[in-house]
Parts: C-alpha cells; sequence; structure tokens
C-alpha cells in the first residue's frame, strides 16, 4: 500500500520540475515576446499577435505531440522529458506575455508622462517606474497560469514522462483501483497548488495595502 | 527689452484631422508668470504639453533657454528631447506620483537618475522640497496614504528638486476640492514670489488675475488674446474672451 503510494508521489518530482521550469522560462522568455508587442511597427506588433494565436489555439496535447513525434520526423530526437519542457515553455512564454501585455495597459499614461517629463531615459523608467509597477499587477495572474501549467503538466504523461499522472496509469494496469490511484494523484495536485495560490494571494494583499495598486 | 527665455512659434499640433493647436506663438521672459485660460477642449493642455514634448509638435519652432527645435522633418532627436526637458518641471492635473514609492523617494529617485545625484544627496534635497510644499512629516508615506492636496505638493516638489528653469503646470487644481486647491495654489504663488518662470493652465481666475504677470486666452487651438490680466480681465478686446470669462465668473 505504502509502496503504491510512494511510486504515484515519486512522479510529482516531474510534475514539480516541468511546471517550475515551463514556469521560470515562460516568465523570462515573455519580456522579449512583449517586447514585440509594444514596438512602435505594426508589422512587428502583427507578428506578435500571429505568434501568440498560433500558440495558443492550438490544444496544448496537440503542440506535445507536434513536438515529440513530428520533430522526431525531422531527425531531431528529443527526449520526452525535453520534448515536454520545449512544449510547456512555449505555451507558458505565450500566456506570460499575454498577461505582461495586459499588465502593461493597467498602468496608467500619467506614469509614463511623469517618468519622461522629469527627464528619466528609457531605461531607467522601465526599470524603476514600469518593472515593479507590472510586477505588482500581474503577480495574481501569474499564479494563476503557473497553476494552469501545473494541471496541463499531466499531458507530458502521454508521451512517457513518469510524472504522476503517469504512475498512477501503470499502478492502476497492475493493481486495478483506477478510482484510487488517481484519486490520490489528484490529490497531490491539489496539494501542489495551495502553495502557490495561498503565496500570490500573500504577496499582493501586501502589495495592495501598502501601495493600493489594484 | 530683455529677450525671451521661451519661445515658442507657429506651433501646431494635430490629432488627425482635429487641429489641437493652431500656429501657436508665445514668448515667455525670465521669472514671467503666464497663465492660460479658455474654454475645455480650447488646446491649452495640448499646447503646454508641447513645450516638453509628451506631445510632438508637428510643425513650429520652440526654444527654451539655448535648446532649439525646430518639428515637422521627423520626430525630434533623443537628445534634442532631453535638452528641452532638463529645463522644465511639469506638474500635472493627476498628479501621477510613483505610487511604489513613499513621497522621499518618489522625489529623490529623478534626481539619482537624472542628475546622478548620489542617494545622500538626493534624500537631502528631496527632503528641502518637501519641507517647501509643507510636507516633510510624510516624506516616509506611499501616495495612497496621502490626500489628493498632498499629493500634488509632493509632485511639485518632484518636479522642482530637478532645478527646472520653466516649470509647467497643467490645470494642477482641477481634480481637487477648492480648498485643497487653495493650499495648491499658495504653493504656486510662493513659487511665483521666487520668481520661478511658470506657465500655468487653469480655471482659477484668481491666481490668473493676481498671481500672473500675463494672461493669455486659448479658444480652438489658438490664443486669440494676451496681455495683462487686468486688461484681459475687465477689459477684453475679444468677444469671445467676454463670453468664455462672463460664463466662468458667473457674470
Amino acid at each position: 500500500m505504502l509502496d503504491v503510494l510512494g511510486y504515484i508521489a515519486l512522479g510529482a518530482t516531474w510534475t514539480i520540475a516541468l511546471t517550475l521550469g515551463s514556469a521560470a522560462i515562460g516568465i523570462v522568455l515573455a519580456v522579449p515576446l512583449l517586447g514585440l508587442a509594444r514596438s512602435r511597427f505594426r508589422v512587428v506588433r502583427g507578428i506578435y499577435s500571429s505568434i501568440v494565436h498560433v500558440i495558443r489555439g492550438v490544444p496544448t496535447l496537440v503542440w506535445l505531440f507536434l513536438t515529440f513525434f513530428g520533430v522526431g520526423q525531422l531527425g531531431i530526437t528529443l527526449t520526452p522529458v525535453a520534448a515536454s519542457l520545449l512544449t510547456l515553455s512555449v505555451i507558458a512564454t505565450a500566456y506570460m506575455a499575454e498577461i505582461y501585455r495586459g499588465g502593461m495597459q493597467a498602468i496608467p499614461a500619467g506614469q509614463w508622462e511623469a517618468a519622461g517629463a522629469l527627464n528619466l531615459g528609457r531605461f531607467a523608467t522601465l526599470r524603476d517606474i514600469i518593472c515593479p509597477q507590472l510586477f505588482r499587477a500581474v503577480s495574481p495572474s501569474i499564479a494563476t497560469q503557473v497553476i494552469g501549467l501545473l494541471k496541463d503538466s499531466a499531458l507530458v504523461s502521454t508521451v512517457g514522462v513518469t510524472d504522476l499522472v503517469f504512475r498512477a496509469g501503470v499502478m492502476t494496469q497492475y493493481h486495478a483501483h483506477g478510482l484510487f490511484m488517481f484519486g490520490f494523484a489528484g490529490l497531490i495536485y491539489l496539494l501542489l497548488s495551495i502553495p502557490v495560490a495561498v503565496f500570490s494571494r500573500s504577496i499582493h494583499a501586501r502589495i495592495t495595502r501598502k501601495y493600493a495598486i489594484a | 527689452m530683455e529677450a525671451s527665455f521661451v519661445s515658442a512659434s507657429s506651433l501646431t499640433k494635430r490629432f488627425g484631422d482635429h487641429v489641437a493647436v493652431d500656429s501657436v506663438d508665445l514668448e515667455v521672459r525670465r521669472g514671467e508668470v503666464i497663465s492660460i485660460i479658455g474654454p475645455s477642449g480650447a488646446g491649452k493642455s495640448s499646447f503646454i504639453r508641447c513645450l516638453n514634448l509628451l506631445e510632438v509638435p508637428d510643425q513650429g519652432t520652440l526654444r527654451i533657454g539655448d535648446a532649439t527645435t525646430d518639428f515637422g522633418a521627423g520626430r525630434p532627436t533623443a537628445a534634442h528631447v532631453r535638452a528641452l526637458r532638463a529645463q522644465t518641471g511639469m506638474v500635472f492635473q493627476s498628479f501621477n506620483l510613483f505610487p511604489h514609492f513613499t513621497a522621499l523617494k518618489n522625489v529623490a529617485l529623478p534626481q539619482m537618475r537624472v542628475h546622478k545625484r548620489s542617494k545622500a544627496e538626493a534624500e537631502e534635497r528631496a527632503m528641502a522640497e518637501l519641507t517647501r510644499v509643507g510636507l516633510a512629516s510624510k516624506a516616509n508615506a506611499y501616495p495612497a496614504e496621502c490626500s489628493g492636496g498632498q499629493q500634488q505638493r509632493i509632485a511639485i516638489a518632484r518636479a522642482l528638486a530637478m532645478d527646472p528653469q520653466l516649470m509647467l503646470f497643467d490645470e494642477p487644481t482641477s481634480g481637487l476640492d477648492p480648498e485643497i486647491g487653495a493650499e495648491i495654489l499658495q504653493v504656486m504663488r510662493s513659487l511665483a514670489s521666487d520668481d520661478m518662470t511658470m506657465l500655468v493652465v487653469t480655471h482659477e481666475m484668481e491666481f490668473a488675475r493676481h498671481v500672473s504677470n500675463q494672461v493669455a486666452v486659448m479658444v480652438d487651438g489658438a490664443i486669440i488674446e494676451q496681455g495683462s490680466p487686468d486688461a484681459i480681465m475687465s477689459n477684453p478686446e475679444h468677444e469671445r474672451t467676454r463670453r468664455f470669462l462672463s460664463a466662468v465668473l458667473g457674470r
């Protein structure tokens, strides 16, 4: 009994690694993508919307299969973990970029104008004025997105990554009791999402109290 | 006659088909306070925002001190923008303080970034400016913890700490209760008596009359008349000015 639970729980390692890994990559790579979104040139902004639309318009599972099976046909062999990380990261990047874009729109034009009138340069304006406010504005959405990634990471079991779902499946094949095995996996997902939500709520509450930023 | 410190000639700003600022000429001498009055939508704010290039004029020439920029042939260079903004400070209707900084940091940080002052130096100056606007006690408060009037005074301190040669006020009291607006006007009055050069877009006729050296009346993007406050207020030449004044003064 305990070794069954232990076997399934060990899958959390991949679940957590893929979730945090793709979230971190997404949070970073979304910044240059946001640069495209805010370009002065309409063509560049068009490229941004196309990229985001295509990434978000195709189901995650299809992207995963395209990466794992499709890219293999091109002669590049990706391990299940590499294909999964790549897929989840690309998707995280697109979603995070959209979150940033929304956050930027929430920053009043007056903040840019005040910085401009004070003669702050572009870099200082972004670093000191815009980014801190952006981070505060988007932190709840980012947390929601990370929880989404956590759940999406279950898809990687389909290409053979031994995550929670994969291992619950294996145990079901050996011992039956699918209700119990997948129920246990579901419980772990739930437990994993709690710290993200709590962390985000506490940061946000602190920010809102102190700076009155919604 | 002493040469002007600010010289705007034929400044024009269009938004699409709408001509917000229509070939405006204005000269401001050092130490002079000019109030710009006129009905809503007359282009007063657009004009004053052209002076620090928050709006880039489509045509005309602007000189502030020894920085001159001609408009009409592409965007002004970053160096032109910096040179004009280095001489101007602006106070907005909506204050636009940085909400994630304390009052002290709002006033200190721009000095550190733009003038490369040390933190200690910038904070010392920030305290001096906050004291000047009567808010030394709020140095460690965040904007959200300050009233509108206090936020506006912090915004004035922030602009002054950058050593502007020209202060631009864009309806600084319009977002405030009249009583609170009075404390802002008091600060502006004391700046004027310290010989700060000021351009003030305002609906405060008392301020225009008693503090400014000149009043310019703007209608439909153009300055239709300009002169001493007494002349404009008591004996306007223009029929449109008379109508505007009788509406705002209620007589």
